[in-house]
């Protein structure tokens, strides 16, 4: 047999290299484009917030789960503490919104600190811990006073709502939550969280430090469900517990970020933006029965697509992997 | 002179079971040491320990003369000691490139000289053609060797071998057992754990023959052989 040799390999790599970021920018340009003319061309502005919104919640959670292993089902509590930090900050402490949002980033890194040590955790017992903690988080919030917080009526943000400025900033939070994962994909740090993921002993025995790498990857991936949830606070000028810790956050982002498959920087990009059609196809239809239906595509989807729509063609089609971002 | 490897006095216990008492060894410089036992025996444990994936309750493990007692397993990885398993454990959703880059992340060295230093590694153990496939598209032999093949990537002074020949076709494991001699050509010190007795008289220098936690015996391979003690743990005579 005919082994290919050195010099015809590294060719070969090359030409992936070429053909994978090639892929990528074409990608990204493809999602800047139709992002960044919505209003300009009277698209519905809110439909393609969201649109934005849960492309980086399920690109973040990505991260977390398709790269780390983690599945955190509290997955809301750093968009929630997100949205109260530039609500508070905005509104209580005067700080322009545009300052107000890496705060709200910082909150997300501080909280998965603070969650850091639940890393040692591992599949469902992880899972419930996270969702135990979403849910304090929100009490916490919930209990602090009502001149901080707002109480059960929430922050109202007041005038400062500028839909199309909000939306642009959501489409760069996007790319850069897009940006990190690509790089993330391709890099030493990708490779090691994959590896802890794969077998977290094994890894440690290869000389990975399985603690830092964890948490770098935790880190990732707590920062940007946190500016999204101040963005979205910003977007539609109001915060309260109920909306900002809904479960129903957590539920989608998994749903989207599964649908799509999981540890590709396009998976989650795919999944968000065929089930968010997809949800809007049927809501239309079928007010009543949106999430009824939702739910019942969601499990045939997992059913007969259990790797995802991109995982699944990349299961089909194994050669593509070196191509496909 | 300093041995490679020294365990001294190792105890480890797993609530009332003793999984080691007081074993202790030293293996030199490019020796292939053979670890032997019957189920149960501790061997398996005794490597956990060696390579600080369990911490032992009492004694002491020296690598070259440094005390690594307590050492988490990437500290002492990086001190130069790699192993492979009995149940292959092979990094599933990554390729076999990836897989060996794994070890040398930390490595400064740019990543198309680590690539191509993994791809090398990879000619040697005949699994280049398989290179961009995920671990777990490989069958079970192939995946002891990419194993091998990962653990040799950051190049170890001292190499763990647990049943490299468990379950493996016997042409792979002469392959396998060139490969080992290769390891100790390179003065690397190979501690080598199988049931496989034929392999182990072959490859090793000198065996330790484990049973119920302790060292019931230590020498060369004839001395081993002939050891009534170890004829009596094997066969139960």
């Amino acid at each position: 047999m005919n082994r290919p040799n050195p010099s015809s390999r590294s060719a070969d790599r090359e030409r992936a290299d070429r053909i994978y970021y090639t892929l990528a920018a074409l990608l990204g340009g493809a999602v800047i484009l139709y992002f960044a003319v919505v209003p300009f061309v009277g698209a519905n502005l809110a439909f393609h917030f969201y649109l934005m919104l849960w492309i980086t919640m399920a690109s973040g959670f990505n991260v977390s789960s398709g790269f780390s292993g983690y599945m955190p089902f509290g997955y809301v509590a750093f968009y929630g503490v997100g949205a109260f930090t530039t609500a508070i900050l905005v509104k209580k402490l005067g700080f322009p919104v545009l300052l107000a949002l890496p705060f709200s980033g910082l909150a997300g890194l501080v909280l998965a600190l603070l969650f850091a040590p639940t890393l040692r955790l591992s599949g469902i017992y992880f899972a419930i811990v996270s969702l135990a903690l979403a849910y304090i988080c929100r009490l916490v919030i919930t209990n602090m006073p009502e001149e901080m917080t707002g109480g059960s009526f929430g922050i109202q943000l007041g005038s400062q709502a500028e839909p199309v400025l909000s939306f642009y900033v959501m489409m760069a939070t996007m790319m850069l939550a897009l940006g990190t994962i690509l790089w993330l994909s391709r890099s030493r740090l990708g490779k090691a969280l994959r590896a802890v993921r794969d077998d977290a002993e094994a890894a440690d025995m290869m000389g990975v430090n399985i603690t830092r790498v964890r948490l770098y990857g935790w880190l990732i991936a707590a920062f940007f469900p946190a500016v999204c949830g101040g963005v979205e606070a910003w977007y539609t000028n109001i915060v309260d517990t109920e909306t900002a810790f809904n479960t129903l956050i957590t539920a989608k982002t998994v749903i989207y970020a599964i649908a799509g498959g999981l540890g590709t920087v396009s998976g989650p990009i795919v999944g968000a933006l065929v089930m968010v059609w997809l949800d809007e196809l049927i809501w239309r239809q079928f007010p009543l029965l949106n999430l009824l239906i939702l739910g019942l595509a969601t499990v045939l989807l997992v059913l007969f697509l259990p790797r995802g729509i991109v995982g699944t063609l990349l299961r089909w089609r194994p050669a593509w992997r070196r191509y496909v971002p | 002179m300093n041995a490679a490897l020294e365990a001294r006095d190792l105890i480890k216990r797993f609530g009332g079971l003793v999984a080691l008492d007081g074993v202790q060894f030293a293996a030199a410089e490019g020796e292939v040491l053979g670890i032997i036992g019957v189920n149960g025996a501790g061997k398996t444990t005794l490597m956990n320990c060696l390579c600080g994936l369990y911490q032992p309750d009492e004694g002491e493990i020296r690598l070259a003369g440094e005390d690594v007692t307590g050492r988490t397993p990437h500290e002492i990885a990086a001190r130069g000691v790699g192993r492979t398993f009995q149940v292959p454990r092979v990094f599933r959703r990554m390729s076999l490139i990836d897989n060996l880059l794994v070890p040398v992340l930390r490595r400064r060295a740019t990543d198309r000289a680590l690539i191509d230093q993994a791809e090398t590694m990879l000619e040697r153990m005949r699994l280049i053609d398989l290179r961009h496939n995920f671990a777990e598209e490989l069958s079970g032999g192939q995946q002891k060797l990419l194993e091998m093949a990962r653990m040799l990537m950051p190049d170890p002074r001292v190499v763990m071998l647990d049943e490299p020949f468990a379950g493996v076709h016997p042409t792979l494991c002469r392959f396998m057992i060139e490969q080992i001699e290769a390891m100790a050509a390179e003065r690397k010190t190979v501690l080598l754990i199988s049931h496989d007795l034929t392999s182990i008289y072959r490859l090793s220098h000198r065996v330790l023959a484990l049973n119920q936690g302790r060292v019931i015996a230590e020498g060369g391979v004839e001395a081993i052989r002939g050891n009534p003690a170890v004829i009596e743990a094997y066969l139960g005579a």
